[in-house]
């Protein structure tokens, strides 16, 4: 055995690295349960009815993913998550933990990750809840303009989507003016980047990206997010305001290095994942009518500095348009997904204006301009003035729920980017589930996507024990 | 004096056969079997056995509660295992007089999310049960007739056939009609027999173990629903009843669903 690398016995299955894992977090495992145990037995006494309303639960699970292009091996993983709720009259707690261990694009890790950790007061009428939570907004699926609270760490590959959401550190206040009508108040003092990894992607050689750089930790850099939601008979809406940094930041040119002494010099650009600072004013609803739900998001982005600042977009209002149906038992889901920057303005790709090193100096500077900007309009859907994409969701369960079959496709039509996601979920005994399936992006050359494809497109296997 | 005892002897016999007939009423029969089941205001935990033709058995347990407020029954559902489903909390808001309103609340989504409630004859998390059989039968939704009278358990009972009272009906339900065998005596149903889109015999369901609770209804303890052409069974059992919900109007709302 390798002791420098203990885990290439267990790599051999993709599931055998959960119970070396498991060996290796038994010891966190115990502290946790342990201090877990206190807390409950401290409680009792003052709270009669903590044990009807204390639960404890988790789940293990072994995942993998593989056969990409650059991987044969992308991400397989064994976890261990451990949750406690306590939910009393004016009290609650929630706490979720996850102990991690595998092999992630080419390295392995183990980690201890606090995923919720938050405690309050709550009542009929008003709640307050500090600390980790994830939290999320929106009436439309998978796309939600409004949604600009939690972070998400896109390269956990799983077979849930949501399994992506992290939570952040905030101050929570809820107040019901009725049962219709809510007031959601947050407060995020620090902020924390959604983790999107470019620096696995082949994009020319020359780029590089380095470290994240954050806002300083001060009470201007923090978040403050409202949201007042309706839901009335016949129709639920909401209206929505965001202050802060966006988890879904830019990248930011922090410099070009040339090696005079290497053999043949190239420059090498070096991004920085950097946040930038912007205002949303969002509105929401899901209409029933019949057999049908009509759904929409709308969210007015504000942002300063876009034309100057690479990493900064420019104001746009993003929209996405759903309806929902089940028909003969397959539930569909339609979406349309947009977005108008009335202030866009196409960039064009500089030529050269002589040979001379300052001209030739000057131009690379200029290109190096032009590319991180066109990179960072990618990733912001600012590529044209208008961008459309549609997205299509089919489920259908089988043998009473035990089976789900699932279909996601998506296509962009001004990128002409394409995504398909099947997937199948069999569920083989009341606390054990297991899920296959894929993820195949597409596009065109030098696209998101086509970056993305060689990386994470791939099969997945999951397996899945509750208790 | 003659004339007017004649008036009022025929008023009496218009009155008593008028009575005769309402008793005889088989919507009025089907509506006041459903005002016997306190339906209206509870809190209960129950479990859900949901076994295949070779008796392989599943088990959910789930909290429910429901109470009127003005013209709305509003119903609370939260599962409290397996793990899997653990946190699973539905909502539906029950109207007289217009469409159902459903909410369903999953941990992993991590929001609530408001959706179509019409299909009343869909499975009930995987079981033989439909989601109309967790609500109040809607008495519009049907037409009734009496067609005839049996003995179940040693109880006169009617025997009352109900058929989708239009096309949605039929949809929304599922079947094409379902027979009923109620107590003459409290209104107590003991079986219903389903009967699919093309008349063949579904499902019976067989109500039993009625207890009488707080508020003069009464309480079925147990219920099996059948499948009579796969086989397959699904009971539910009530483990506890509380009749006469004291929750707050605000615990009924979407946004309580994630506590």
């Amino acid at each position: 055995m390798n002791l420098l690398n203990p885990y290439n016995v267990n790599l051999r299955s993709g599931f055998a690295i959960l119970n070396f894992a498991i060996s290796k977090l038994k010891t966190m495992k115990k502290v946790v349960i342990a201090a877990l145990s206190i807390i409950i037995s401290l409680n009792l006494p003052a709270q009669g009815k903590f044990q009807d309303n204390a639960e404890f639960s988790g789940y293990v699970r072994g995942s993998f993913q593989g056969f990409s292009k650059n991987y044969d091996l992308t991400n397989v993983f064994a976890q261990f998550a451990l949750k406690g709720k306590y939910s009393g009259r004016h009290t609650i707690f929630n706490a979720e933990v996850w102990f991690l261990g595998g092999h992630h694009f080419g390295e392995f890790y183990n980690k201890l990750e606090i995923m919720e950790a938050y405690a309050g007061y709550v009542s009929d009428k008003f709640d307050f809840i500090a600390g980790n939570q994830i939290v999320k907004w929106g009436r439309t699926d998978g796309f939600s303009p409004t949604d600009n609270i939690s972070p998400r760490d896109y390269f956990f590959l799983t077979s849930d989507v949501d399994d992506q959401l992290r939570a952040n550190l905030m101050a929570r206040i809820k107040y019901r003016f009725n049962p219709s009508i809510d007031l959601d108040i947050i407060a995020i003092p620090f902020y924390k980047q959604s983790n999107y990894r470019f620096d696995l992607f082949d994009m020319g050689g020359m780029a590089k990206f380095g470290e994240e750089t954050n806002p300083e930790f001060s009470f201007t850099n923090a978040t403050l997010a409202g949201r007042l939601n309706f839901e009335l008979p016949g129709a639920g809406f909401s209206l929505s305001y965001f202050r802060g940094y966006d988890p879904y930041h830019g990248f930011n040119l922090k410099g070009i290095e040339l090696d005079i002494n290497a053999p043949n010099p190239m420059p090498s650009i070096n991004y920085s994942s950097t946040p930038y600072r912007k205002q949303t004013i969002g509105g929401d609803f899901a209409i029933p009518a019949g057999s049908w739900i009509f759904r929409g998001e709308a969210a007015w982005n504000i942002t300063k500095g876009g034309a100057d600042s690479l990493y900064i977009p420019l104001p746009s209002l993003a929209y996405v348009a759903a309806i929902e149906r089940d028909m003969w038992g397959v539930m569909g889901i339609f979406q349309y997904i947009g977005r108008y920057t009335p202030s866009y303005e196409p960039i064009y790709e500089p030529q050269p204006t002589g040979t001379d090193p300052d001209q030739m100096l000057y131009y690379m500077s200029q290109m190096v301009d032009y590319q991180t900007r066109m990179f960072n309009r990618k990733i912001f859907g600012q590529q044209k003035k208008s961008n459309h994409a549609f997205a299509f969701t089919a489920r259908k369960s089988f043998a009473y729920d035990t089976f789900t079959a699932e279909l996601t496709a998506y296509y962009n039509i001004t990128s002409r980017e394409f995504l398909l996601r099947p997937k199948i979920s069999w569920t083989i005994a009341d606390n054990l589930s297991m899920a296959a399936g894929g993820h195949i992006m597409t596009g065109e050359k030098e696209s998101l996507y086509d970056y993305s494809a060689p990386v994470m497109n791939g099969l997945f296997l999951e397996l899945k024990a509750s208790f | 004096m003659k004339s007017i005892k004649l008036i009022v002897s025929s008023l009496l016999i218009i009155l008593l056969s008028t009575q005769i007939s309402s008793a005889q009423n088989p919507r009025e029969i089907s509506k006041k079997s459903a005002d016997a089941i306190a339906l209206g205001s509870m809190e209960m935990t129950t479990t859900l056995k949901i076994m295949d033709a070779k008796g392989n058995t599943r088990s959910r347990t789930l909290n429910m509660a429901s109470r009127k407020f003005g013209d709305v029954t509003k119903m609370m559902m939260k599962f409290t295992d397996p793990a899997d489903v653990k946190g699973t909390s539905i909502l539906i808001y029950d109207y007289e007089d217009r469409a159902d309103e459903m909410w369903i609340y999953m941990p992993a989504l991590k929001k609530t999310r408001r959706v179509v409630s019409n299909e009343k004859g869909k499975n009930f998390m995987g079981s033989e049960f439909t989601n109309a059989d967790m609500s109040k039968p809607n008495i519009d939704d049907f037409e009734y007739k009496i067609i005839s009278s049996e003995t179940i358990n040693g109880k006169a009972c009617h025997v009352i056939e109900a058929t989708p009272a239009s096309k949605e009906s039929l949809n929304s339900n599922g079947f094409s009609r379902k027979v009923s065998y109620i107590d003459k005596e409290n209104y107590l149903c003991y079986k219903i027999e389903y009967y699919d889109l093309k008349g063949r015999h579904l499902k019976t369901q067989i109500i039993g173990d009625y207890r009488a609770v707080e508020g003069g209804n009464f309480f079925y303890y147990e219920m099996e629903m059948k499948n009579e052409q796969n086989g397959r069974k699904s009971v539910l059992v009530t483990d506890k009843f509380k009749a006469q919900s004291q929750m707050s109007e605000a615990q009924f709302s979407p946004s309580n669903l994630d506590k």
